[in-house]
């Protein structure tokens, strides 16, 4: 009688507490020191090595003349600090769609949301005469919503395994489709097809000029994202307790998936299609401060930012004549991790 | 003894033997229908395949061919424009689409038998990304090795075949979502470095691995459809020789064991020969999607699942052709790579696969 009056009491587990100042302080100050890391690896290293402190004085005397002063201005550090943007814009992107999802291979490139952007992109390109990237956004834009709306209507009505499983295929199908109309668009002309193609290989090489017309879209994306941490919390315990809890679920929804669509958008418009970053940054942000999104969500961007540019700086170093890539570096980064996360027990259902 | 209780005994055995004679006139009579109506298919899709063949090589153009020279010149035996026009160019890239659907067509439908999961082909599990990986890069750095693209895509499949086994193996089972999820994964790595390639290579490379990129059969040479002959003989072949053991297999693995099978050896026998198919028609054509994704549930629903995988080989022949003729002569639309088609026809069957199929439905 005495132990079914109290069941259980001392077995429930500890609620798990929210990191604490000290840890918040360490992941800040690890974050920080990161960014710092890569921004000065990737200003500094290349085919003509600088010193951070040379860096340092060209960076103070923005007036001075000199070589390494041009290499800086015009292409280091514009590249630099646009790898940072779209490496942020991804890594949040990623979080937002993985947390609306609930799956945890959900990712802009995965689910080939950014191939859909890139075939408008090339549609605007071949009919409208975009040219500006002002121009390739908003075809982006249309070109991501388009395909992600197409894309979760198919994963969520999949009979394939699990809702994970059938994203994922909708994913490659949806990508094997825009990828197949995007060489029908250009396979003609092979000028315009070689063009388009190292663009379809998503590069920041010789982007660098595009930093200010990406800039506004990407950070007001990034700005928009922020306030959605409590959002995606609330949403991730369930449609009915969010509900219970006063969240208008349908448009929490909607809105945080705008955002994660624009996010992808400012990105692809930028530097074509790189998969896997957004994956890698939103487990990377939360392992290192768990599930909460109020914190892994800015997290995200910064792993986000950090994974990019340091692939970036790599691909400039593994080659001695030219470069590789910075999506072949992230896809040689990424896929052992989605291996390792699709051979996770709870992903598959047997 | 009762004479009447005699008769009835009597009666019962002629009644079950008579229904046990029935009810093995009736097999046999499906068995007997199947094998007709797999004839009749058959012999359908082989009149499909050579009207096709017919339309590929004289679409286009003859007029400047006299009409008595191109059938001596699909053999060889003429000179000058219709040997130049209808030998080198039209029969070996209608031949090379043939017999690398037919390829295509019998590893997926291999591939489809064997994981019980029509999902499951060569190209989704990454197989086909390997051997466009190792294809290319023979191709792009060791041009002159005698069919080194072929032995190159062998190489680079094999290895991903094994990969995808060891990484979607988790504590001694096998799971085919896993499997697939692995593959995707994988065939990213593979399309991330083709496409490297691409950037890296000279001018004259960028043909070369732009098969790779999309499949097709534009440059087709008649050592490609020598070597696509092999491979589907060889390959074919093997098939033939495995399909018992894939029937009994079908069945589930106790039982196949049961029934003398040796599971394990057929499995990895039928895994190699899937792999191989692909690899070779992949070294010869590149990439051409969903092709092999296509074939083995059309075979299942003409035929049945007994014959589809020796159904599935003219299917994606007539696949592939039909494609290649369409990609060439289409209205609006041509010339395209082959394999661009074959993707915007068979992702949409992909998306209606994954919409429909119930859990645990085989091939």
């Amino acid at each position: 009688m005495k132990q079914s009056a109290s069941p259980a009491a001392p077995k429930i587990p500890p609620t798990p507490a929210r990191p604490r100042f000290s840890r918040a302080t360490v992941v800040v100050v690890l974050a920080g020191l990161m960014l710092a890391t890569v921004t000065v690896a990737s200003v500094g290293l290349g085919a003509r090595d600088i010193s951070p402190l040379e860096i340092l004085r060209i960076v103070l005397h923005p007036g001075a003349e000199g070589y390494n002063g041009d290499v800086l201005w015009t292409e280091r550090i514009p590249r630099t600090l646009l790898g940072l943007t779209v490496g942020a814009s991804l890594g949040a992107s990623g979080l937002i769609m993985q947390a609306l999802t609930m799956n945890p291979l959900a990712e802009p490139g995965v689910l080939g949301v950014e191939q859909g952007a890139a075939v408008f992109v090339v549609l605007g390109i071949l009919f409208l005469d975009a040219s500006s990237v002002q121009g390739y956004f908003w075809m982006a834009l249309t070109g991501s919503a388009v395909t992600a709306v197409l894309v979760f209507l198919i994963g969520t009505r999949t009979n394939a395994g699990s809702s994970t499983i059938g994203l994922v295929l909708a994913g490659v199908a949806v990508a094997a489709v825009m990828s197949s109309l995007i060489t029908l668009l250009v396979v003609r002309d092979e000028a315009v097809y070689a063009h388009l193609r190292f663009w379809s290989v998503g590069q920041l090489t010789g982007r660098g000029q595009f930093l200010f017309q990406v800039l506004p879209f990407a950070l007001s994306g990034l700005v928009l994202a922020l306030p959605f941490g409590r959002t995606l919390n609330l949403l991730s315990l369930g449609d009915e307790t969010a509900r219970g809890l006063g969240i208008r679920v349908e448009r929490a929804r909607l809105a945080s998936a705008a955002v994660a669509v624009l996010l992808c958008a400012a990105a692809t418009a930028a530097v074509g299609p790189v998969a896997f970053v957004g994956l890698i940054a939103a487990h990377a942000a939360r392992m290192l401060v768990g599930a909460d999104h109020r914190w892994s969500l800015p997290l995200s961007m910064v792993c986000g930012s950090v994974l990019l540019v340091g692939a970036d700086t790599a691909g400039r170093l593994v080659i001695d004549h030219g470069e590789i890539q910075v999506s072949v570096m992230t896809a040689l980064v990424g896929t052992p991790f989605f291996v390792w996360l699709a051979r996770r027990r709870d992903l598959v259902r047997m | 003894m009762d004479p009447s209780r005699d008769t009835t005994r009597d009666t019962a055995r002629d009644t079950a033997a008579a229904l046990r004679t029935a009810t093995v006139a009736r097999l046999r009579g499906a068995h007997r229908a199947g094998v007709r109506r797999a004839t009749l298919v058959a012999c359908a899709l082989v009149l499909m395949l050579l009207a096709l063949l017919v339309t590929s090589v004289l679409l286009g153009g003859v007029k400047r061919i006299p009409a008595g020279d191109i059938l001596p010149a699909a053999f060889g035996m003429r000179t000058g424009l219709a040997d130049y026009v209808i030998f080198r160019i039209r029969m070996p890239r209608a031949l090379a689409a043939l017999l690398a659907g037919a390829l295509f067509g019998l590893a997926g439908a291999l591939y489809q038998r064997l994981l019980r999961n029509p999902l499951a082909t060569p190209d989704i599990v990454g197989i086909s990304a390997g051997a466009g990986a190792g294809a290319t890069t023979m191709l792009l750095f060791a041009p002159a090795v005698p069919f080194g693209a072929s032995l190159a895509g062998l190489g680079g499949a094999f290895a991903l075949v094994a990969m995808v086994l060891a990484l979607s193996r988790r504590r001694g089972t096998m799971d085919t979502y896993r499997l697939i999820l692995v593959g995707i994964g994988l065939s990213g790595v593979c399309t991330a470095y083709v496409n490297y390639l691409f950037t890296v290579a000279g001018q004259h490379g960028i043909a070369q691995v732009m098969r790779w990129l999309v499949g097709s059969v534009n440059d087709a040479t008649w050592e490609g459809v020598s070597t696509l002959a092999g491979a589907l003989a060889v390959c074919g072949l093997c098939a033939a020789l495995l399909g018992r053991s894939l029937g009994s297999m079908a069945l589930g693995d106790q039982l196949a064991q049961g029934l003398g099978t040796r599971v394990g050896g057929a499995r990895i026998a039928a895994l190699l020969v899937g792999a191989a198919a692909a690899a070779l028609a992949t070294s010869v054509t590149g990439p051409i999607g969903f092709v092999s994704l296509i074939s083995g549930p059309i075979a299942v629903r003409l035929v049945g699942a007994d014959r589809s995988i020796a159904l599935a080989v003219p299917i994606g022949a007539v696949i592939v052709l039909g494609a290649d003729v369409l990609a060439q002569h289409g209205p609006l639309i041509s010339p395209v790579p082959t394999g661009v088609l074959t993707a915007l026809l068979g992702a949409p069957y992909f998306v209606w696969l994954i919409l429909r199929r119930r859990q645990g439905a085989t091939a």
